[in-house]
């Protein structure tokens, strides 16, 4: 048996016999390390968990038009592609059009989104009935299905007018399109509207009409949709008069009314050359409380349907989850390229950060204490352990050891105890930290291989610090007191 | 040269003389009891001699080094090279076995060696109790098992204080046959006690008194020859 072997044996053993005490600083070491390297785990996880957390609140970048003077879909992905993947919550477009509502007399801002990335980007949105599932379906925000008085499910006949007049009353100057279909809508009984699809010749006389009177009583209103009524229209010319060019359906003279306004507000709508109006469905009323109930969105494709042109946008706002001296970073980088303007929202990134390193000086002041708590109750043990063991000291020492002999055996025993409080400390630790992360950010955490020998090292290095003081006691301790009959 | 040799050593605990201009010269080989009351100093004085402890006054030399003046560090060398200690209360390390607390000695001095140690445990009769704690020896065992430590260095003096001081007379027959063994393979045996039939067996009884040297006699063996 050699040196070493024998200095291991007789810590091991001196680690063993003082089961109690030792388990006492194994146990506050085990603990220490535990919070230690639990706090660790959650310092360097919860900006990912805070990031994901916050990317709740909106985007945190926005791409805006370079020097170019135009945002495309291709030039914003190009710009992206700086921006980690795994990073990247969330990419969303944004194309704001003015429409009309021309039957209301109304016109309002309408974004151009994809919703998928919508609800990525802006996931507070609060959507009443739900997004729009197909290009012919439409978002309303709130203020404006209150204004315009839209409901859920309804009809909204949009206009775009490229000139961006304001719509004429009477028939289009340059005249149709043969086959044009025209939409329209008009109010009927009690309110509920009608809406009409016009099929005209070249000549504006109507091939075809279609009938949406599902809002009108069907025993009565109903009538208007059958071929009955709607065969009245073919081959008269724009616009039609009740009673002149068609005869109201007896017993359904509001309805009727309401068809014949209809088809005239679907010639007027597309009175200005180049205007085009669609009916979308209204599948949702967003309410956030902020100016985004006063657009209407729908798909990009919907809205190039509409108004023509597609891969150009206004604005892409990004979801990043990162710092903000790394989105600082990013932004300059695609900044520098000219092509693309990247800008900060500063209200979400300030707030961000400000959060972050408050949790993070709070991470190291518990530490900070944690560890001194168990230094000091290490420190106890040992100095127990030291009192109790005076006379073995002695003998030691009567035997031979020097006080460099005495000082290696405690701290070996110190060590000793830090690398197994530690190893299991930093185990505890990450069932720790799992736990808080899946009660309070909802997710789960890797574990990082680094905790476990940062953990030891740190065990390590407070047991010795705790052991300094006993040390230099056990030093002290006289061998002649073991000739001393006691 | 003797190999120890104390001249007009004292040693003072405030006002109490322990030790009172003690003069004393010890030859190789020689075998040594001392006796004395209860409060005589005669632990005080095997501490001196087993550099535990420095005289306050006088000249105590080892093989001509004066360990009055040496330092801790030097004494504590001087101990683990040419002493063998053996106590009253055993004072075994009682987590480690009887084997390993011989070689707690051997590790202090220079290098375990097991086959060694169980050499010396052979020695004192305890072979096959190599393997055993402590708490699972007898006392007179475990003060075999302190002498098989005392001698695993060969040291130049075995110190026993009392050693038969807490063994009935079977044991205490044991242990004095081992001295008798060491005595005759040429180590110095100084011994600590208050059984006459143990200090017989010494050449030589230095009788303590208030710290001072009160008689010297021959032993009863010597005598006898
Ligand atoms: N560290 C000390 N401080 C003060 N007085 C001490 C100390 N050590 C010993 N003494 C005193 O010195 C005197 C001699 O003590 P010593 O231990 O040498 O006696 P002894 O002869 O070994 O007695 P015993 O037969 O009881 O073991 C005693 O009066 C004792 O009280
Ligand atoms: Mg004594």
């Amino acid at each position: 048996m050699n040196r070493r072997r024998m200095f291991l044996r007789m810590v091991t053993a001196s680690l063993l016999r003082r089961r109690s005490r030792m388990l006492v600083a194994l146990l506050s070491i085990a603990i220490g390390a535990t919070i230690l390297s639990g706090l660790i785990t959650i310092y360097y996880d919860v900006p990912r968990q805070m990031g994901a957390q916050f990317r709740g609140y909106g985007a945190n970048m926005i791409l805006l038009p370079g020097d170019g003077g135009e945002l495309t879909i291709e030039a914003a992905q190009d710009a992206m592609s700086v921006i980690e993947r795994e990073q990247l919550i969330g990419a969303s477009p944004y194309r704001y059009v003015r429409l009309d509502m021309v039957s209301r007399q109304q016109s309002f801002m309408a974004a151009g989104v994809d919703f998928e990335q919508v609800r990525r980007t802006s996931p507070y949105f609060n959507v009443e009935g739900r997004y729009p599932e197909n290009d012919r379906e439409v978002l309303v925000g709130k203020f404006i299905a209150d204004t315009i008085g839209v409901r859920l499910n309804g009809v909204m006949e949009l206009t775009y007018q490229p000139a961006a007049e304001s719509p004429s009353e009477g028939l289009r100057e340059g005249g149709f399109a043969p086959g044009e279909v025209l939409s329209g809508g008009a109010e009927g009984w009690n309110g509920g509207r009608v809406y009409v699809s016009v099929k005209i010749d070249g000549d504006g006389f109507i091939e075809s009409v279609e009938v949406d009177a599902s809002s009108q009583t069907p025993e009565i209103g109903g009538a208007c949709e059958t071929e009955d009524f709607t065969s009245r229209f073919i081959g008269k010319k724009l616009p039609v008069a009740l009673g002149v060019d068609v005869d109201a359906i007896t017993g359904a003279t509001v309805t009727s009314a309401a068809v014949v306004e209809a088809v005239n507000n679907a010639s007027a709508s597309a009175a200005v050359a180049g205007s085009k109006t669609i009916n979308y469905t209204v599948s949702g009323i967003l309410d956030t409380g902020g100016d985004e109930e006063g657009y209407v969105f729908l798909s990009l494709d919907g809205m190039a349907a509409l108004a023509g042109g597609s891969g150009s946008l206004d604005v892409m706002e990004l979801s990043v989850s990162a710092a903000q001296d790394e989105l600082e970073r990013y932004a300059s980088i695609i900044n520098e390229g000219g092509a693309v303007a990247a800008r900060l929202v500063k209200r979400v990134t300030r707030s961000e950060t400000a959060v972050l390193s408050r949790l993070q000086a709070l991470v190291f002041l518990v530490t900070a204490v944690v560890l001194l708590l168990t230094t000091i109750c290490v420190s106890t043990t040992m100095m127990a352990v030291i009192s109790e063991s005076r006379k073995e000291i002695g003998l030691r020492k009567a035997l031979g050891a020097s006080d460099g002999g005495i000082r290696s055996e405690f701290i070996g025993e110190a060590l000793l105890l830090g690398i197994l409080g530690g190893a299991s400390g930093a185990l505890m630790g990450f069932a720790f930290a799992q736990l808080v992360s899946v009660n309070v950010f909802g997710s789960s955490i890797t574990f990082q291989p680094m905790l476990l020998p940062v953990a030891v090292l740190v065990s390590m290095a407070v047991t010795c610090v705790s052991c300094l003081l006993p040390i230099k006691r056990a030093v002290a301790i006289d061998p002649a007191l073991v000739l001393k009959g006691e | 040269m003797s190999l120890l040799e104390l001249r007009n050593i004292s040693k003072l605990y405030g006002d109490l003389k322990a030790l009172d201009d003690v003069s004393l010269s010890v030859e190789r080989g020689e075998w040594i009891a001392i006796m004395g009351p209860s409060g005589s100093g005669k632990s005080t004085l095997m501490n001196i001699i087993g550099c535990m402890d420095k005289p306050t006054m006088g000249e105590a030399l080892m093989d001509g080094v004066d360990i009055a003046k040496e330092n801790r560090k030097k004494l504590t060398e001087i101990r683990r090279d040419k002493i063998g200690l053996v106590f009253q209360q055993f004072h075994m390390i009682n987590y480690l076995t009887a084997v390993e607390n011989v070689m707690v000695a051997q590790y202090y001095h220079s290098m375990p060696d097991e086959a060694e140690a169980l050499e010396a445990l052979e020695r004192v009769g305890l072979r096959e109790r190599a393997k055993h704690l402590p708490s699972q020896l007898s006392g007179g065992e475990q003060q075999r098992v302190c002498v098989a430590r005392a001698l695993i260095n060969h040291p130049e003096i075995i110190l026993a204080d009392e050693p038969t001081g807490n063994l009935d007379e079977a044991n205490e027959k044991i242990a004095l046959d081992l001295f008798s063994q060491l005595h005759k393979e040429g180590t110095t045996l100084i011994v600590v006690t208050h059984d006459p039939e143990v200090a017989d067996v010494a050449q030589r009884i230095i009788v303590l008194d208030h710290g001072r040297i009160a008689r010297v006699a021959r032993g009863a063996s010597v005598a006898g020859a």
